[in-house]
């Protein structure tokens, strides 16, 4: 239950950034960017919000799914437990930099974003950084402002 | 944290900086931009209080660009 009075939206947290409406609108555009440029792959993308949320505790954030990118019972434990050894080396090279951003930008190391820029490209690994950064944004708000925590599609409703 | 470029510039003759390096996903960026002045330039918070805290968010997290 959040402490600032919604206003009538699609959810709550979209209805409480609904009082600053074109902010909400370019937030979601800009958000949306990452998911839909073709970048980075989707899977990855999907791999390292959860891996976020998890760190960050966000329930309403892991409570989303994207539909797109099926991950198995034994992945989500694996990302919950920060044990990246099952997936890809482009995969694990996402999830390290995503394992620090929360908590620890100052100890990603030149080799770890190097890693990243070899396996998904440059261009990618600009867009993963900067991916990450707000899906760290994405949970800090969604805690601050009191999120409530309901199943939900991340295709549909990117800040469900 | 580095104080070496990590990722080469996207501009040919530009050095590595912040706007070089992102031009690798210039749409991106440019939405990122765009949020980036509606945050400023709007909104009923005043710009002291959003400098100030900017300031202070960047002491914190020890960025010093």
């Amino acid at each position: 239950m959040s402490l600032i009075t919604p206003q009538p939206a699609a959810s709550e947290l979209e209805g409480i950034l609904k009082h600053r409406p074109e902010l909400l609108e370019k937030y979601r555009t800009f958000y949306l960017s990452f998911w839909h440029d073709g970048l980075v792959p989707r899977r990855v993308l999907e791999l390292c919000r959860r891996r976020v949320a998890h760190i960050q505790g966000c329930e309403a954030e892991l409570a989303l799914s994207d539909p797109q990118t099926r991950l198995s019972p034994a992945e989500e434990t694996a990302l919950a437990q920060g044990d990246f050894a099952s997936f890809s080396a482009a995969e694990q090279s996402a999830l390290v930099l995503a394992e620090s951003m929360p908590n620890g930008v100052h100890y990603i190391s030149d080799e770890e974003v190097k890693r990243a820029a070899r396996e998904l490209g440059e261009p990618a690994c600009v867009a993963l950084l900067t991916a990450l950064s707000f899906m760290d944004v994405n949970c800090r708000l969604k805690i601050v402002l009191g999120a409530d925590v309901a199943p939900g599609s991340l295709h549909d409703d990117i800040l469900n | 944290m580095s104080t070496i470029p990590r990722i080469s510039s996207a501009i040919v003759g530009q050095a590595e900086d912040f706007a070089s390096v992102t031009a690798h996903a210039p749409d991106m960026i440019a939405r990122f931009f765009d949020l980036y002045a509606e945050f400023w330039q709007r909104g009923v918070v005043g710009a002291e209080i959003k400098e100030m805290t900017r300031l202070r968010n960047a002491r914190i997290t020890d960025c010093g660009y």
